[in-house]
């Protein structure tokens, strides 16, 4: 780059006037300019960030915020112009299929391989031309008189696969009172999520009663109160072990004469898993700090009385 | 747990049961000055002055309890009671001294007018 023979230097300013843009120079690029002179062609040359005073350089032909409102100088799709990422972006794939990564997905470059389409068969006959030309795939034998009727869109999931949520405020481990049901003031601990979107809960039994129980979260009021809960192992409970087992349907005669509700038998396998649950649970309230304070707390009901505001309380 | 057939309830079990709900009462249907709309209830709620302080209690349940003259059976009793109740929900804050408006299942009968109202502390959000 020839720099003009007669060059006046001007006082770090950046602005300069019309008139004499020929033959002003900034001061700050002169040694730039030396520098880039030495340099590949190519090479990024590199503008202070601050200048001799100590501001901030801004570079007015960047994209920038404006007016700190969230709005930029320049939208996604003119910025997308402007880097030039049409071409850069097909560059990078080619360069990553060239070197044969195909971790890197290259949108547009990827090519299938398809069978051609067409191909060559024998042919008999003297006449004939030996060989001919055949579709590899061929053609149905049979179309329609209707378009297929368009299947239910497969974007809705059904319910049973929508994500649950869980509050944050209860999670395993954490004490819950009980603001519903039979066993409603009642303090419990949240053992586990279940994928239903349900809480398991246990008193444990031995505090309060409450036994190994599924929950909704909207009749649950969470504490501040933890346990520890994270050494626990509690796969084998889940929605199905917790499902209701109706009775097999009988014979429509026999039902009304001999009309006897079947009373729900506790299973063995409710009894073991409440268990080791229980067990699991008492021992983490036992290495806990303040345990006895803790199985009070458990055996405890929560209920309001007068002066008591649900909404000034910190739970 | 033993495995006895009769099973004694651990001592915690036997401890009564408190209040689970927030004393409200029924001050009047939604209404200008000459119209009123009775789908619409005003609760004034315990200890709630504020606009505020009524969010905690927005979309919890409402019940309407009173005795009638007929025995009926109540979900979750055996015996036939007098007790009935009528459900709704609290729907929204009304003005800024911590009213409230509910809507119930059927429009609130207006001898409630001035009677306490339950509002539980379900659906919990907390």
């Amino acid at each position: 780059m020839s720099t003009p023979s007669a060059k006046t230097a001007t006082s770090g300013g950046k602005a300069t006037t019309k008139t004499t843009t020929t033959t002003v120079v900034k001061t700050t690029t002169t040694t730039q300019q030396t520098l880039a002179g030495t340099r590949g062609a190519g090479s990024k040359v590199q503008k202070p960030r601050t200048t001799a005073a100590g501001k901030k350089v801004i570079n007015s032909h960047a994209n920038r915020e404006l007016n700190n409102n969230g709005l930029m100088r320049f939208s996604r799709g003119r910025m997308f112009h402007r880097r030039a990422l049409y071409r850069i972006n097909k560059w990078k794939g080619d360069q990553a299929k060239l070197q044969g990564d195909k971790t890197k997905k290259t949108a547009g470059s990827i090519k299938k391989r398809r069978s051609p389409a067409l191909k060559k068969k024998p042919v008999g006959g003297d006449r004939n031309g030996k060989e001919r030309f055949v579709r590899s795939k061929r053609l149905p034998r049979y179309y329609p008189t209707e378009e297929r009727p368009k299947k239910f869109s497969v974007k809705r999931k059904k319910f049973s696969s929508h994500p649950r949520r869980f509050r944050s405020t209860l999670t395993p481990g954490t004490v819950v009172i009980l603001v519903a049901g039979k066993h409603a003031g009642k303090r419990a601990v949240v053992v586990k999520h279940l994928s239903s979107g349900l809480l398991l809960v246990t008193g444990p039994h031995k505090l309060n009663g409450v036994p190994l129980r599924r929950v909704n979260q909207i009749y649950v009021i969470g504490t501040s109160t933890k346990i520890d809960l994270s050494a626990a192992k509690l796969d084998n409970l889940d929605d199905k072990f917790f499902k209701r087992v109706r009775p097999a349907k009988k014979n429509a005669e026999k039902d009304i004469f001999d009309s006897k509700k079947e009373k729900s038998q506790l299973s063995d396998e409710r009894r073991q898993a409440q268990r080791t649950t229980d067990a699991v649970v008492l021992n983490a309230i036992k290495a806990n700090a303040d345990s006895r304070l803790l199985r009070k707390y458990l055996k405890s009901r929560f209920q309001l009385w007068n002066g008591v505001l649900p909404h000034k309380l910190r739970f | 747990m033993t495995s006895s057939k009769k099973v004694e309830k651990p001592q915690g079990a036997y401890i009564k049961k408190g209040r689970l709900y927030v004393k409200a009462v029924f001050t009047g249907f939604r209404r200008g000055k000459r119209n009123q709309h009775e789908n619409t209830a005003l609760l004034k709620l315990d200890g709630v002055n504020n606009r505020r302080e009524t969010n905690f209690y927005l979309g919890k349940r409402c019940a309407y309890v009173y005795k009638a003259k007929n025995k009926t059976l109540v979900p979750g009793q055996k015996r036939l009671n007098r007790v009935r109740i009528m459900w709704g929900k609290v729907t929204r804050a009304h003005g800024k001294s911590g009213g409230v408006r509910a809507k119930f299942n059927r429009n609130l009968p207006p001898k409630a007018l001035g009677r306490r109202i339950r509002v539980m502390l379900y659906p919990s959000r907390i």
